[in-house]
């Protein structure tokens, strides 16, 4: 409170007005703070308006920013992610976290909500980012429309339509992007149509939306049928901030069917983890079970615990 | 990834799902009798708004099924959400064989939920009418006509619902004082701006 007081003796007595408009709680009392400023006369004013007070009130007033930068500092020199030791963390078995999920999600469609993988990495906050395609055993079947870019006429073409593209060529898909009609949530092009395709511009109209394709993201492929068929019944992940989330199964699955897809996943994001530079290492810190609408349950690795009722219902909705 | 113990907070509220109004388990088929047959599946339907007495089947749904489901992780438990506000509000109760002679006074025999599921054939449906029904009478007229036994919250449980309760009243006086705290540091802030502007507005003279 003192602090305050002196800082109100600083201020000119048109500043009276703003003293009373603030909360009671600033006041210590109406008695001592009216007297202050009416001590203050018409000279004392034009003194105080001078720069040095000016400085005084600012440097007592922003006191408290400048030290905030100082701080932000010493985070951010802090390389790896922040790792919490998981022994405060409580931690399920596949089946019981299944068991709350499926209690979490009662009375939704089992073919619309869908359980989510979160893996937590142990991982530096700079340098690459694991991201690849997956195919589980178990079809999430996600709808996804697929265009592809690719000579017209060439044998890319026909595969492609056979393997379920819905807009396939070169000038009907740069016509229906620039006409602001978009009828697919993915784009792969042939490395023989990428000239056309930095012709057309695209760029403005796709790259907002993660829309255009490039040989980082494993869009530019040579074999578009297979890589079509791939994303129709895929996934796609990619690490962001250390957590590496994707959809595991639809919440009509079994144990078994989650088990199996969540082993294919996490055995493809170790290996994605290896093939990296060798002086990158990426471990798997903590897998986390959530679903649409459900909370995070932190997984244990056991399939089932001592008090997991029969499982053969669990499956349905 | 959420800091662990924002998440473990979250966590919490799992004691939520194990006990309260529905945490009961059905008779299932080693368990049934020839009184309170095994059930083998839950319907419910009910209009998108509340006007028309819908309420009471919403709050069923958000309140109880999640514990029955939890309870009865076999038994398919389906809801479906109707724009149709004159239509009814029904919950189906799939027995195997036959239903309950209980379940055969309470239902509504002149009922027709045309999105519940049909019934096999070893199965046998009743159906609640459960419109302008808050949804514990619901679950009182559930559990006598299936015959469901409620699972008490266990010693340990019932420590941590109060500590729980503790924590919520804890965190309101705690949310109102750091809101004063706040308000006042803002106020102050405020009063050193609008003296800068008077300052130098006084030096403009």
């Amino acid at each position: 409170m003192s602090s305050s007081s002196s800082l109100t003796s600083l201020l000119p007595t048109a500043a009276r007005g703003l003293v009373s408009s603030c909360r009671s709680a600033l006041r210590p009392g109406p008695g001592p703070l009216a007297s202050v400023v009416s001590t203050v006369s018409t000279f004392q004013q034009t003194r105080w308006s001078s720069k040095a007070s000016f400085k005084r009130v600012k440097s007592q007033g922003y006191k408290s920013k400048k030290d905030k930068p100082k701080v932000k500092g010493s985070k951010k020199g802090n390389k790896e992610f922040k790792q919490h030791n998981l022994k405060d963390m409580e931690q399920f078995a596949l089946c019981d976290a299944m068991r709350y999920i499926r209690a979490f999600e009662v009375g939704r469609q089992p073919t619309v909500s869908k359980y989510e993988l979160h893996i937590r990495l142990k991982t530096k906050r700079d340098g690459p980012v694991i991201r690849n395609l997956l195919r589980l055993p178990h079809s999430i079947s996600t709808e996804s429309r697929i265009a592809v870019i690719c000579p017209p006429g060439s044998k890319q073409e026909k595969e492609a339509r056979d393997a379920g593209a819905v807009l396939v060529g070169e000038q009907e898909v740069f016509d229906a992007v620039k006409g602001g009609n978009i009828p697919f949530d993915r784009c792969i092009a042939h490395p023989d149509s990428l000239e056309a395709l930095s012709k057309a511009g695209l760029g403005r109209f796709l790259g907002p939306r993660g829309l255009m394709p490039s040989a980082k993201t494993g869009t530019v492929v040579e074999d578009v049928a297979s890589r079509v068929e791939m994303l129709r019944g895929g996934t796609t992940y990619r690490e962001r901030a250390a957590v590496i989330r994707l959809p595991i199964g639809q919440l009509g699955f079994s144990p078994e069917q989650l088990r199996d897809n969540m082993r294919i996943a996490l055995e493809q994001i170790k290996k994605d983890a290896v093939a990296m530079n060798d002086r990158i290492v990426k471990e798997i810190y903590e897998v986390v079970l959530s679903s649409t609408n459900g909370p995070g349950f932190s997984l244990n690795g056991e399939f089932k615990s001592d008090n997991t009722p029969d499982t053969t219902g669990m499956h349905g909705p | 990834m959420v800091n662990i113990f924002k998440r473990m907070r979250k966590l919490k509220t799992l004691l939520n799902v194990r006990v309260g109004t529905g945490a009961a388990v059905f008779p299932a088929a080693p368990s049934a009798t020839q009184e309170f047959p095994a059930i083998t599946r839950l319907h419910l339907t009910y209009a998108r708004k509340i006007y028309g007495g819908h309420q009471g089947a919403r709050h069923f749904w958000r309140n109880c099924l999640p514990r029955l489901k939890y309870h009865n992780p076999g038994i398919p438990m389906t809801v479906r959400q109707t724009e149709d506000q004159d239509g009814p509000a029904a919950l189906s109760v799939y027995f195997a064989q036959q239903t309950s002679p209980i379940a055969a006074s309470l239902a509504a025999e002149d009922l027709k939920d045309a999105h519940a599921p049909a019934p096999a054939a070893h199965e046998q449906v009743a159906v609640l009418d459960v419109r302008n029904l808050p949804y514990t009478e619901i679950w009182n007229k559930v559990k006598n006509m299936t015959g469901a036994t409620e699972i008490p919250a266990t010693a340990a449980e019932t420590a941590e619902l109060r500590k729980l309760d503790q924590m919520a009243a804890k965190s309101k006086v705690d949310r109102a004082r750091i809101a004063a705290k706040r308000q006042a540091k803002k106020d102050q802030e405020r009063m050193l701006q609008e003296a800068r502007e008077q300052v130098a507005r006084l030096k403009q003279l």
